[in-house]
């Protein structure tokens, strides 16, 4: 009964939203445009510096962890390789989780990670090393929260995500949203159910999600956990009353990257360059490689020149090819400093 | 009435009738997916129509047709039937940022396919479609507009293919040598160190030659950067078709084609030379391109190594189980065990195989033989020989089961027989036990194969990667390298279809790799069937 009356007095206090939308749907269907915010120019930096090779760079480069990163490292590595073609990489992606272990036994170099390394992981590789993992951001990822093309919804309020992917919705909004009609869509949407696509929980992403937009709250059971960040845009492109979190780099003509707002009430803004950039975009983060690096002594020369690669204007236009955002010179000058 | 039903009920020709059906549900279930892969693969060759469209807003699209469906809840009294939009492969990423669009058929003003349009396969960005404006030398423009360009670009992009097959030749079998040469000798001295023979002239001389060595690395270094300086020599500006330019080194370019303008005969000639890239070719662009090779490659020899594995087990087992252990409780105990064994989920062998063959003999193997590669593991990280051996262990039991089979069919006569004549139980086992029980087998061999080519999840823990370095097999003594890690066509279709950012674009692929992991196994198994037949004949005539 309760929850019956909450959600008619939101559903009341929603109403001019709900007109508003629906002339927005209108639009939005009449538009099917393509929103062409990826236009790969208008991301590059022109202070970023051309790679140069240096002599006596050889051997095999492992690198072991996220799955979202795991199409970067592999272009990367092409490239990488087109400079000293005496270098082996080899690339294993299957979460971030599987980083830290391969960074402690040694089994890896390089540990792509898609978040920062939990306080467990990096105790544990304190007790084995003495000294803590150095990460060095390589791109910026804008999460996106993806619903179906057909899909009108104008902007969700982070709120509103949690309260559509958590059980336990610690950022306070008042319902449940299990039906489309409580995110503030009419018509034939209002009984459409959400349906959830996630990842699983080996992810990087599935982390940052729970930590960012459920506040460590409780996913719902009802989540479909995939194994892949294309898996859930497939999901989502497939079933109308889907919703779904993944990268950036994942968009298809299938599915819309919905804008977001940080709270409720506030401006929306869109998974762009520019917003991810400026900060107005919530859930941009990191991409991190994960490295051995004893204080005061160098980076072994493959990795440090991995690195300067990565950091160098061929490596961020790669960043830019596989659909996530450049980092911008300031950071990579200062962590290129670390790297020596 | 009732009589004639009892009769035919009597007559068991219902049974028949039943399972006349269940063969044929079962064949419809395997051609249906068949048929599935098939349509969706196989059109992936096909060098489709280019179609240009002017939309009501005066914006034009080309590309691609890929589909049409009906937009949902769209019924309106006009369009009873709801109104469509079809989706086009545009192409262009690096300018319109995805590959594909949606547009509403009411949108559409004009369509049409002009003969004059291009597709241009490229190494990096996936497809453009457009129009030559010109062709260029440096600075020089050579040729302009779409005809001439076209035209002065065909040679061109012949001699780019060309000089990439000799970068390709430089980077992988002579800097491939060198660089195998280089790491041969580094571990070397390293284990000279661990030795405690720093100042042996061994060292001084591994050293020399490995100077010596990397002054012909980079020697060639150099002849590779003047040839791929050769491939920026000329470039082409194209357009799209609202008239963005695009300026690209020709040495970007795979291959162009005019599908509009190809005949029927032309089209059948590029399917097949399409067909070829992908099963000869590297992949590109993170997989997502180019061809599926060394999965291929990588699917066969594990299979092959795992074979050779699994055989002499399983069919050591069987023997004993079935002719030298004395049949009682234990046998039985252990025949269900097997049995169970064969029920146990892949992913369970793939974590036995992490922790046993990776972990514990890997690891122990790299201490006692490898310690000058240490700390980057040899055997202690994931193979294809641990992947083979954990499929060995996954298939084991069914070969088990097919040679007990096939020795329980030998009739004791034989036994005696041979006993009598005074054969010795070994020689009998080997003489005419064995030939006997052959077919069983290999039965039981092929039965393996199909099981371990379409197994990946034990795979991913073992030592499949998305992209390998080099192939488990080359010119470098010992030729075989089990050490190495290697590709799946398994592992391919998973990492395609669920990691690839371009999931839209990499789809046919997916359908492409998954009818040619089809094809591997069908032929596996018809190459197994083949053997079983040719021993068979071969032993019956030796054996009477």
């Amino acid at each position: 009964m309760g929850r019956f009356a909450f959600a008619n007095v939101t559903s009341r206090l929603c109403g001019n939203r709900i007109v508003f939308l629906c002339s927005l749907f209108l639009a939005i269907s009449i538009g099917s445009s393509i929103q062409s915010w990826a236009a790969s120019d208008s991301m590059v930096d022109p202070a970023w510096k051309d790679y140069k090779q240096v002599s006596g760079v050889s051997g095999n480069l492992n690198s072991i962890g996220s799955d979202t990163l795991n199409n970067l490292m592999t272009l990367w590595a092409e490239g990488f390789r087109k400079e000293y073609p005496n270098v082996k990489i080899q690339i294993e992606g299957k979460g971030s989780s599987t980083a830290p272990p391969a960074l402690i036994e040694g089994t890896a170099q390089l540990g792509p990670m898609s978040r920062q390394m939990k306080a467990k992981e990096m105790d544990k590789f304190e007790a084995k090393f003495g000294y803590k993992a150095t990460n060095f951001p390589v791109a910026v990822d804008a999460l996106a929260v993806y619903v179906n093309k057909d899909n009108p919804v104008k902007c969700m309020s982070m709120e509103e995500v949690d309260a559509a992917f958590s059980k336990t919705r610690r950022r306070g909004h008042s319902v449940d949203i299990d039906a489309w009609g409580k995110a503030g869509l009419d018509g034939n949407w209002k009984r459409t159910r959400v349906s959830l696509y996630g990842r699983n929980s080996a992810s990087g992403t599935y982390g940052f999600f729970k930590k960012k937009v459920l506040k460590k709250g409780d996913y719902k059971d009802e989540v479909k956990e995939q194994p892949g960040s294309a898996s859930v845009v497939q999901g989502v492109t497939e079933d109308r009353g889907g919703l779904g979190y993944s990268g950036i780099g994942y968009r298809t003509s299938g599915v819309r990257a919905i804008p977001l707002s940080a709270k409720s009430g506030e401006g929306c803004f869109d998974p762009t360059f520019a917003n991810a950039s400026a900060g107005k975009y919530p859930l941009a983060r990191f991409l991190y490689l994960y490295v051995n690096k004893a204080p005061g002594k160098p980076l072994p020369p493959l990795v440090a020149q991995f690195l300067t690669y990565v950091y160098s204007k061929a490596g961020q236009k790669i960043v830019i090819k596989d659909g996530y955002f450049p980092l911008p010179q300031t950071i990579i000058t200062k962590k290129l400093g670390d790297t020596q | 009435m009732p009589d004639r039903i009892k009769k035919f009920l009597d007559s068991g020709a219902l049974f028949i009738w039943f399972c006349g059906t269940a063969v044929a549900a079962s064949l419809l279930m395997v051609g249906g997916v068949l048929l599935l892969i098939m349509i969706n693969g196989l059109g992936f060759f096909w060098p489709h129509a280019l179609v240009e469209m002017t939309l009501t807003d005066g914006t034009r699209v080309l590309g691609e047709l890929k589909g049409e469906e009906v937009i949902p809840y769209s019924q309106t009294p006009e369009f009873p039937e709801g109104r469509t939009r079809v989706r086009l492969k545009v192409g262009n990423r690096d300018l319109y940022g995805l590959d594909f669009r949606w547009v509403d058929t009411d949108r559409i003003a004009t369509a049409d396919s002009p003969n004059d349009v291009a597709a241009f396969e490229r190494r990096e960005w996936g497809n453009f479609y457009g129009r030559i404006r010109e062709v260029a030398r440096g600075d020089d423009v050579v040729a302009t507009g779409n005809q001439e360009g076209w035209k002065a670009l065909q040679p061109l992009i012949e001699r780019a293919n060309d000089l990439h097959d000799e970068i390709e030749h430089l980077q992988r079998d002579v800097i491939g040598d060198i660089n195998f040469e280089i790491e041969g000798t580094r571990l070397r001295i390293r284990e000279l160190e661990l030795r405690g023979q720093r100042e042996a002239p061994e060292v001084s001389e591994l050293q020399a030659a490995t100077k010596q060595l990397e002054t012909q690395y980079r020697k060639h270094v150099a002849t590779l950067r003047a040839l791929s300086r050769q491939l920026d020599e000329y470039s082409v500006v194209l357009v799209e078709t609202n008239g963005s330019e695009k300026r690209l080194a020709v040495g970007q370019i795979v291959k162009a084609l005019r599908p509009n303008d190809m005949g029927l005969i032309e089209k059948i000639l590029r399917y097949f030379v399409n067909f070829w890239s992908v099963l000869s070719e590297e992949p590109r662009e993170a997989n997502t391109e180019g061809g599926i090779f060394p999965a291929i490659f990588g699917t066969v020899m594990m299979v092959l190594i795992m074979s050779v594995a699994v055989v002499p087990f399983g069919v050591l087992a069987a023997f004993y189980l079935r002719e030298y252990a004395r049949q009682g409780l234990i046998v039985r105990v252990i025949r269900i065990a097997v049995n169970n064994l064969a029920g146990v989920p892949s992913i369970v062998f793939g974590v036995f195989g992490l922790g046993f063959f990776v972990y514990a003999v890997g690891g122990t193997i790299d201490t006692l033989f490898y310690p000058e590669a240490l700390p980057t593991p040899t055997f202690g990280t994931g193979g294809i020989l641990w992947a083979s051996f954990t499929l060995a262990l996954l298939t084991v039991p069914v070969v088990i089961v097919s040679t007990e089979e096939g020795l329980s069919a030998v009739p004791q006569e034989y036994r005696e027989g041979s006993l009598a004549l005074g054969a010795t139980k070994f020689e009998s086992m080997l003489r005419v036990i064995l030939p006997c029980a052959l077919p069983g087998i290999l039965t039981g061999l092929i039965l393996a194969v199909a099981r371990a080519t379409g197994e990946v999840a034990p795979l991913m823990l073992t030592g499949v990667v998305k992209l390998a370095p080099a192939l488990p097999l080359d010119h470098h003594f010992p030729f075989l390298h089990f050490e190495r890690k290697f590709m799946h066509l398994g592992f391919h279709i998973f990492d395609v279809g669920f990691q690839s950012p371009n999931v839209e674009a990499a789809k046919p692929m997916v359908y492409v790799t998954t009818l040619i992991l089809v094809m591997v196994v069908i032929g596996l198994n018809l190459s197994a069937v083949a053997l079983r037949n040719y021993m068979q004949k071969k032993f019956k005539a030796s054996a009477v």
